[in-house]
Parts: structure tokens; C-alpha cells; sequence
């Protein structure tokens, strides 16, 4: 170990005033966000300042920032690794640090946000991998193992390294020996290590655009005005890089103070990472433009109200500030500490103060993202307390995303006080004389095979469904003394063959192309319910034409005519009533029924009597044919209780070969390979004669 | 080390085929299951297809329907399961009443997204809503675009009737902390033959309800509909149609209303009572 090194070395020491006041000032904010989330998980939601028309508000604002703040360790470790940029070396742990930490808060955060927190592992229990929270919970769970792997794997010959110290404390030497597993530093081991993080390398930033993907995807997924927009996936990771760029750069600038590696952080450093932030700024800006002038420039229904509170309504010094703070002040400064000469030496200042601005206005964005567009309904918000209509978040929910931070930053302190923040390894051969070059960010996308089976005949045309019977005439004539004389009301129905239909004067003719030809299509592509398309569920029967005759006569028999009698329908809530038609000569009525309707009815047909005869009613069961089979309707595209695979398997698919690219760096290259390839070393060395290296370099 | 390479990918190309094995089952079985029957959750007790109507011409605003619902479900305070809102977008046109119930839609956003299941179509097109499974994310509520989601934010007030009962998801009390509420169209009552407690109720007889396979909607007062004609004849339209939810309420035109407007009356009871936040 060289003097440099010893930096790092005297970095892991948890003693000094300063850092005991730091933890236990942390510690006191975490208690208190503790004490805090112990009453709101007592009183339930009603701690915080949500209602029902502003039902997200800080919680989510939080996780979507820190899952921002988690691209931190993807960016640089992985794509400055991938793509060779040797600068990054001093770096990449701090900012793996970064996001191993950053993805705890973060997903925490929406275990603050459940009104049951209890009821959370119902998500496993009974899970719909077509809700895009589901997604989320696959998408982090993975990133957060992911990234933990990505921590871990570079940190194993370090730990071994300084385990071999001898300054090291004993508690803490057997605790690094134990996560070294073993490393003893022989070439084989190196190659496999190098090969390990590689394939991680590549693995995780696919993995990282998904997860924020998929965060963006919890709004895009929705209705709402402001969120209803097909760029928020990539403008989401846009901003999750850029925010997370500022927190590596902003924690390069304090590790640099705190724990004096000047000889690690140097300027060029600062410098290169200054320009990948600005040029994140630039695209970020680009994104915001997009985003908002699309919808400005139309200023249509919903948007209109939302853009309108943003742009210029009580939103506006929200909106602007953040823009202001989060976008141009933090461009301007950069622009200025990275471009002239003369203002170069103010760059680490500089570029600190930037990056702090865009975190700030990282976290103000991602609030004026969640909270506006909620408090801009479709339709009004009425009838509520004022404090409803308007969200101001309550002490408690200050407190716990106040924790949240506090967390966020001791765990980042203890995580740099237990491991060296700086790759001990890596750096040692920082060849000073290599190439500072710019890396551009490789877009790269994760498998999404959308498995499209062939779409499935088009069924346009049912038959037309048939069915006859006749009910027989019940006789209900109530006699009454007097000079009426009894009627009787005979009545029968059948339903008519389709040649004698007569043409309904309604029946629309459909052209062509219209949209019940669209629907039509659509209804038979595999979206949405598996399996309609074949089903008789599908197939509604055509409605059958009914014609109810009835006869009116006397009690001698004698035909009645001319008479009004009506014609009403019993349904299972009410009685439907057709109206009243008059007897011909025969002393018949007759009607012709084209309702769309299912199901047996029963059908009276009324006599009301007159002077000289009394009333009588007739019934007759009319059946319009069997009501089709229960189905869950299909108009639109519903999105089934039953697994979607069409939706559910690409997501599997990709998250589980992330898994499996997992499974295959830790069993198989870090288990199997390397302690194969140190048994293979340890023989090798008993007959050589010689032990192995341990601070061996590749 | 070749041979343990070749092995794993062995083990990857089987693992891949048994991924496709398993899909492939799985996509027969939800194919065989939509066949044979829906899932139990999804069935109704009744093969019926329940759809409501609401004449705006005959709504008063009075709010008697909100004011039954609230009884006939224990809803909690600042709860409205159906919600009277007074449209004032076109100055032209004057303002009208507007009953808001569930939309109960045929491509409901709720049930995409809800990650438990805890909300559900049914066959007789309710949109359920089980409080024993809500894990309270609200996820439901971002998505709902008709506003007709609640939350019990916390332990809402009981009253010993309230408490009695046990819980079913077809009359949605006791209510409790932490969960989503929202008018699930009476199914207890419609069981029994009756209407739900809002159309029940509605003293000027403007909500209807009704099974579409009837073809026939009834009102309070015993006007029994045939429902595809009215929603032709007066141009029912539903509420944010462009949206695609496929709403199953429709509402007709608030042409010729008898009633006085909301301005008139505000101005009768000078009491403002609106608190439109745009």
C-alpha cells in the first residue's frame, strides 16, 4: 500500500467529533421520521395532507426521485465501464454506492405509501403482472439485487486487500475476509472477476432504463391529464440520469473535502463528469420542451386546465423556479466553470453548486409532476373541504421524507466508512497519460420480444337466431255482477322467421370501414382477453322478432273489436309498457316487438273494459331467445382478471433473464469458477513451492 | 472449462424451453378457463348486464340520491359514492346538475391496474370492489377519470348497525381503514329484485337502471323504459366517452329541464357551495 492508499485506509476510521455529530444529527431525523411513521401507521393516511382528489403526493414524489437518484451508479459504473472510459475508475463506487442506498429509500418509500402496509405481500399473493405496480416491483427488486451485485463484485479483491492490512481492526478484518470469499488474487480469479463485472455491466443498464421505464410507467399507464404522454418513459430516464449524474458529482465534491482524496478526485474528474452533466441538462431540456410545447401548442381539454395552473395558475413560481433551479441556473454555471479558461479553477465549486441545484430541482420536478396533475381532475373538484381541493403536506409527511434523506445520507456514510469509497484496485493503475475522452451513452434496450400470434379470423356475421313457441291463452277474467258482461283475452306469440321480418325502420346499415369494422378487428387481434375471440362467449345472438297476438271476445265467444287493449312487459325491475292498440274486426291485436332483449318475459295484454263489458287480462310467457352466456365485455381492449402473457411475458421474460444473468455471475463465475480456479492455484502452488500473491494485480 | 460452458447453456436452452412450455400452458389454460366459465371472482350470481340511465332533464340536484346511498352503505363522512356535480363549462349552454356514480366501464382503467385483483369486473358489469384485498396504493384512484374512487384516509366512524353486519364485498361494510371505496351498484339489492338505493330514491324519477338484456331501465317511480329506445331518441351520450372506458351510465341531454338551474339556485339559497378548483 502506497501513501495514496493509506487515504483510503484512514477514510474507513469511524472516529472524530465530526463524524459522531453527523451520525447522531441523522440518527435524530430518522427517529423522529420513525416516531412519525409510528402514528401514521396507527391513524392510518389521515396523517398526511392526501385526500381523495390528491391522493399521491410526497411519498411519491420521493420514490420517484430516488429511484431518479439510483441511475447514478448505471451511468457511471456501467456505461463509462462499458464503453472503456478509463477516467471513471476513482468513481464508480461512489456512485454504485449511490444507488444501492438510493433504491432502499426508494422503494421504502412506497411500503410509507400503502395504506396497508400489512396487506403488501397480497402483491405476491395474488399479483397481476398487468398492473404497473407489479412491474415496478419486479423492475426494482431486480435493480436493487442487480446493483448490489454490481457493488459487491468490485469490492471483493479490495476487501481481500485490506484485509491483508495490518491496521485494519479484528472484527472488521473477519467481516472483509468473510465477503471477500476467499480471494486470493490469481490471474484465473482476476479474469473471471473481469468477466463478471462485464457481463453485470451490461446487463444492468438495460435494466436500469426498464426500471425507470417502468416508474414512468405507473403515470403514463393512466388517463390524467399531464400524464396521459407516450415520452414519459424516456423522459423519466432522462431525468433519473441526469439527477443521479448531480448526486455522483455532488458526493465527489464532499467525499473530496471530507476525506481528503484530492489525490483520488482530481479535476479532470470533475471536469469529465461536469460535461456528461451538462450535456444531460441539454437533453433533459430538450425532453421538458418536448414534453410541454406538444401540449401547450394544442392547449386541449384536460391539459388546457393543467398547463394552464403550470405555465401561468397557482403552479406558475412552482414551475418556473424548478425549471429555473433545475434546468437553466445549473446549464448557465456549468457552461460557465467548464468553458472559459479563466473560470476553470472554480470548476469543483462550481460543478458542486450545479449538481446540488439540479438535485433540488430533480426532487421539485418529480412533486410538480405527481401532485398538479392530480389536482387537476377531469372533472371538477366540488363539494369538498377547501383543504381537500388543495394538498399541503402535513408535519408527518415532512418528517418521514426528511427521514428519508437522513437515511439516504447515513447509510451513504456508513456504506463509505465500512467500504473504501474508492476502488482501491481499480486505481492503481489509473494510467494518467489515458485518454480523457467524452463518452457518449450507448443507447441500449432490453429483449422485448411481443410475441404477436397470429391474428385470428375476423367473426362478422352471426346467424340469425331463431326460435319459436307458443304460449298457451290463460283466461283471467274477473266476473263481476252487474249488467258487464264477462271478456276474455286470449293471447299467443311468435317470434317471426326472418323473411317475414318486416324492415325496421331503425336498422343502420354499416358501411365499410366504419368504426364497428374497426372494433371488429381489433376484438379479434390477442389483446386484452385471452381466448374471446373463439368463444361463444363472444358471439352475441341477433334479437329475434316477436309478434304478440292477442283476441279479445265475450263470453259467448263473440269476437270484441275495435277495442283499445295494451301490451305490457314484465322485466325483473319494472314493467315495461308498450301501449295501447286497437282490436280489428276479428277483435285481434297484434304486436310486433323488435326490442333488444333476452331472457323469458312475461307478456299481459290488458283489457280495460267499458259500459257494458268488464276488464280482462291476458298473459303469455314470451321467451326472446337465451341470454348469451355471462362474459366479461370486450369493447375496448379490458385488460383480464387471468394473466395477460401478452403483457405478462415480455416482462417476465426480461426480468427473469436479468435473473438469470444473476444466477449465472454469482453461482457460476464468482462460486463455481473461481474457487475451482483457486483450488486448481492452491495445487499449483504446493508443488511450485510459492504462495499466491494476494495484492496480485491482473 | 468449455464442457461447464456448454452445460450452462445446456441448462439455459432448457430453461428457455420450459419457459415457453409454461406460457404455452398457461395461455391454454386461460383460453380453457374463458371457455368453460369465468373466473369465480368474475361471475355475477345473475347472468344480467346492469346499466343505468340518468335523464339530466329531470335532475334537480337535490342530492337525495347521495344522501341513500350514504345510509344504505354506512359511507363514511366526505364520502360520495354518487356525487351531484354541477356542470358550468359553456356559459352558453347554462349549467346543469350531473349525478356522478361509479362509471362501471366495460374497459374499466381501475381494474387494469390494480395490482391484487382488489378491484374487478363482474359479468353483470359492476365493477367490484374488495376491501379484504385493497392494499390501499391508490393506484385506482390516479387511474379513475370520472373522480368516483374514495379512500378512508383513516379509521372511518362506525355506527353499531354498521358493525353488525358482517363484511361482503356485496354491500362493502364494515369499512375500514386504509382501503378504496366506491359505488358498487347495490348487488345486494339488485339480488332482490329491487332497485339501487340511488335510482330508489330519486324523487324526480331521472335515474333508471336495468338490465341491458332486457332492453328495459326503471325509474323510482315505476317508468319502466325500453332502454335501447331511449338512449336513442334522446341521444345518450356517456361521460368522457373519448376516453374509451366504455362507461355503463348514460346520461341524457339535460334538454327543456324543469327545474331551476344551479345559478338560480344558489341564488334562491345564496348559499355558495362551489369549490371548483379551476
Amino acid at each position: 500500500m502506497n501513501e495514496r492508499e493509506n487515504v483510503i485506509m484512514r477514510s474507513l476510521g469511524m472516529q472524530g467529533r465530526a463524524f459522531r455529530t453527523w451520525v447522531s444529527l441523522l440518527g435524530a431525523i430518522i427517529v423522529w421520521g420513525v416516531f412519525a411513521y409510528s402514528l401514521q401507521f396507527r391513524h392510518g393516511l389521515i396523517e398526511t395532507g392526501m385526500r381523495d382528489q390528491i391522493s399521491w403526493g410526497l411519498y411519491i414524489s420521493n420514490f420517484v426521485f430516488f429511484i431518479g437518484i439510483s441511475h447514478a451508479g448505471t451511468l457511471i459504473s456501467a456505461i463509462l465501464r462499458v464503453t472503456d472510459a478509463g477516467w471513471r475508475r476513482p468513481i464508480t463506487r461512489l456512485a454504485e454506492g449511490i444507488t444501492v442506498v438510493s433504491l432502499c429509500i426508494g422503494a421504502s418509500m412506497i411500503l410509507v405509501d400503502l395504506g396497508r402496509p400489512e396487506r403488501a405481500l397480497n402483491v405476491i399473493l395474488y399479483g397481476r403482472i398487468q398492473s404497473p405496480i407489479v412491474w415496478d416491483l419486479l423492475g426494482v427488486t431486480t435493480y436493487l439485487t442487480g446493483s448490489l451485485l454490481y457493488f459487491y463484485l468490485p469490492l471483493m479483491p479490495d476487501l481481500a486487500i485490506l484485509a491483508s492490512q495490518p491496521g485494519i481492526g479484528n472484527v472488521r478484518r473477519r467481516f472483509f475476509r468473510l465477503l471477500s470469499l476467499g480471494w486470493t488474487g490469481t490471474p484465473g480469479e482476476w479474469h473471471l472477476l473481469e468477466k463478471a463485472i462485464s457481463v453485470m455491466a451490461v446487463a444492468i443498464i438495460p435494466l436500469a432504463i426498464s426500471v425507470h421505464t417502468v416508474v414512468s410507467w405507473i403515470f403514463a399507464m393512466t388517463l390524467r391529464p399531464g400524464w396521459d404522454s407516450t415520452i414519459f418513459g424516456p423522459y423519466f430516464v432522462v431525468g433519473a440520469i441526469y439527477s443521479g449524474a448531480a448526486a455522483v458529482v455532488l458526493s465527489m465534491c464532499i467525499m473530496r473535502r471530507v476525506m481528503g482524496l484530492e489525490a483520488y478526485l482530481e479535476p479532470i474528474h470533475f471536469r469529465n463528469l461536469g460535461l456528461l452533466l451538462l450535456s444531460f441538462s441539454g437533453l433533459y431540456l430538450y425532453f421538458n420542451i418536448n414534453e410541454y410545447l406538444t401540449a401547450a401548442y394544442k392547449f386541449q381539454g384536460g391539459e388546457k386546465v393543467l398547463l394552464d395552473r403550470l405555465f401561468r395558475g397557482d403552479y406558475a413560481p412552482y414551475f418556473w423556479t424548478t425549471q429555473v433551479v433545475g434546468v437553466a441556473l445549473p446549464m448557465l454555471l456549468m457552461g460557465t466553470v467548464l468553458g472559459p479558461k479563466r473560470y476553470r479553477q472554480f470548476a469543483i465549486p462550481g460543478l458542486g453548486l450545479a449538481s446540488f441545484l439540479v438535485i433540488i430541482g430533480a426532487w421539485a420536478k418529480r412533486y410538480l409532476i405527481v401532485v398538479p396533475t392530480l389536482s387537476s381532475p377531469f372533472l371538477p373538484i366540488q363539494r369538498v373541504p377547501a383543504t381537500w381541493a388543495h394538498y399541503s403536506p402535513s408535519w408527518v409527511e415532512w418528517s418521514i421524507t426528511a427521514a428519508a434523506f437522513a437515511a439516504f445520507l447515513l447509510l451513504y456514510t456508513l456504506l463509505s466508512k465500512v467500504f473504501p469509497v474508492v476502488s482501491i484496485w481499480e486505481t492503481r493503475h489509473t494510467a494518467r497519460s489515458e485518454e480523457e475522452e467524452m463518452v457518449e451513452v450507448p443507447a441500449s434496450f432490453g429483449p422485448r420480444a411481443w410475441g404477436v400470434p397470429a391474428a385470428l379470423p375476423v367473426l362478422l356475421i352471426c346467424g340469425l337466431f331463431l326460435c319459436t313457441g307458443a304460449g298457451r291463452a290463460q283466461d283471467s277474467s274477473s266476473i263481476k255482477p252487474g249488467k258487464q258482461k264477462p271478456t276474455a283475452m286470449s293471447v299467443s306469440w311468435k317470434a317471426l322467421p326472418p323473411e317475414q321480418t318486416p324492415p325496421a325502420e331503425d336498422a343502420r346499415l354499416v358501411p365499410p370501414g366504419s368504426p364497428e369494422h374497426i372494433y371488429a378487428i381489433t376484438r379479434s387481434l390477442p389483446i386484452g382477453w385471452p381466448g374471446s375471440e373463439e368463444g361463444e362467449t363472444g358471439r352475441v345472438p341477433s334479437h329475434s322478432v316477436i309478434a304478440v297476438a292477442a283476441q279479445l271476445r265475450d263470453a259467448s265467444g263473440k269476437p270484441l273489436a275495435w277495442q283499445a287493449v295494451s301490451f305490457s312487459l314484465k322485466t325483473s325491475l319494472g314493467k315495461l309498457d308498450f301501449g295501447n292498440l286497437p282490436t280489428d274486426g276479428d277483435g285481434k291485436a297484434q304486436l310486433i316487438v323488435r326490442d333488444h332483449r333476452y331472457g323469458r318475459y312475461p307478456v299481459s295484454v290488458a283489457y280495460r273494459g267499458d259500459d257494458s263489458h268488464l276488464e280482462s287480462v291476458g298473459e303469455v310467457l314470451v321467451d326472446f331467445g337465451p341470454r348469451p352466456a355471462p362474459a366479461l365485455p370486450e369493447a375496448g381492449v379490458l385488460i383480464g382478471p387471468t394473466f395477460a402473457p401478452v403483457i405478462g411475458l415480455p416482462f417476465l421474460a426480461f426480468y427473469g433473464s436479468m435473473w438469470v444473468v444473476f444466477v449465472y455471475v454469482v453461482g457460476y463465475l464468482v462460486s463455481w469458477r473461481m474457487r475451482r480456479e483457486r483450488l486448481r492455484t492452491s495445487a499449483d502452488a504446493r508443488v511450485a513451492g510459492f504462495a499466491p500473491v494476494l495484492d496480485g494485480l491482473p | 472449462m468449455s464442457d461447464t460452458r456448454r452445460g450452462f447453456f445446456q441448462l439455459l436452452t432448457r430453461g428457455g424451453g420450459a419457459l415457453v412450455v409454461a406460457g404455452v400452458a398457461v395461455k391454454a389454460t386461460t383460453a380453457h378457463m374463458s371457455r368453460s366459465g369465468l373466473p369465480a371472482r368474475s361471475l355475477a350470481p345473475d347472468n344480467r348486464k346492469w346499466v343505468m340511465v340518468v335523464d339530466l332533464a329531470k335532475c334537480d340536484g337535490c342530492g337525495d340520491c347521495t344522501k341513500a346511498c350514504t345510509k344504505m352503505h354506512f359511507v363514511p363522512p366526505l364520502q360520495e359514492w354518487i356525487k351531484v356535480f354541477e356542470v358550468t363549462g359553456n356559459d352558453a349552454a347554462g349549467s346543469y346538475f350531473l349525478p356522478r356514480p361509479c362509471m362501471h366501464c366495460d374497459n374499466p382503467p381501475c381494474v387494469r391496474a390494480c395490482p391484487v385483483g382488489a378491484t374487478y369486473k363482474r359479468s353483470d358489469g359492476i365493477v367490484m370492489m374488495d376491501q379484504e384485498r385493497c392494499i390501499g396504493c391508490r393506484n385506482c384512484i390516479a387511474q379513475c377519470p370520472y373522480s368516483a374512487r374514495s379512500f378512508n384516509w383513516g379509521e372511518p366512524p362506525h355506527t353499531p348497525e354498521e358493525l353488525q353486519a358482517a363484511y361482503s364485498v356485496e354491500h362493502n361494510y364494515p369499512h375500514r381503514r386504509g382501503v378504496v371505496e366506491k359505488c358498487i351498484m347495490c348487488p345486494e339489492m339488485l339480488r332482490m329484485g329491487m332497485l339501487p338505493a340511488c335510482a330508489d330514491t330519486c324523487k324526480m324519477g331521472a335515474i333508471y337502471f336495468g338490465d341491458e338484456l332486457e332492453d328495459a331501465v326503471t325509474n323510482s317511480k315505476g317508468e319502466t323504459m325500453q332502454f335501447s329506445q331511449i338512449a336513442e331518441k334522446h341521444s345518450a351520450f356517456r361521460l368522457m366517452e373519448e376516453l374509451g372506458t366504455e362507461p355503463r351510465v348514460y346520461y341524457l341531454p339535460p334538454v327543456n329541464r324543469k327545474y331551476p338551474s344551479p345559478e338560480e339556485k344558489h341564488m334562491q339559497e345564496d348559499t355558495p357551495m362551489h369549490h371548483a378548483a379551476s
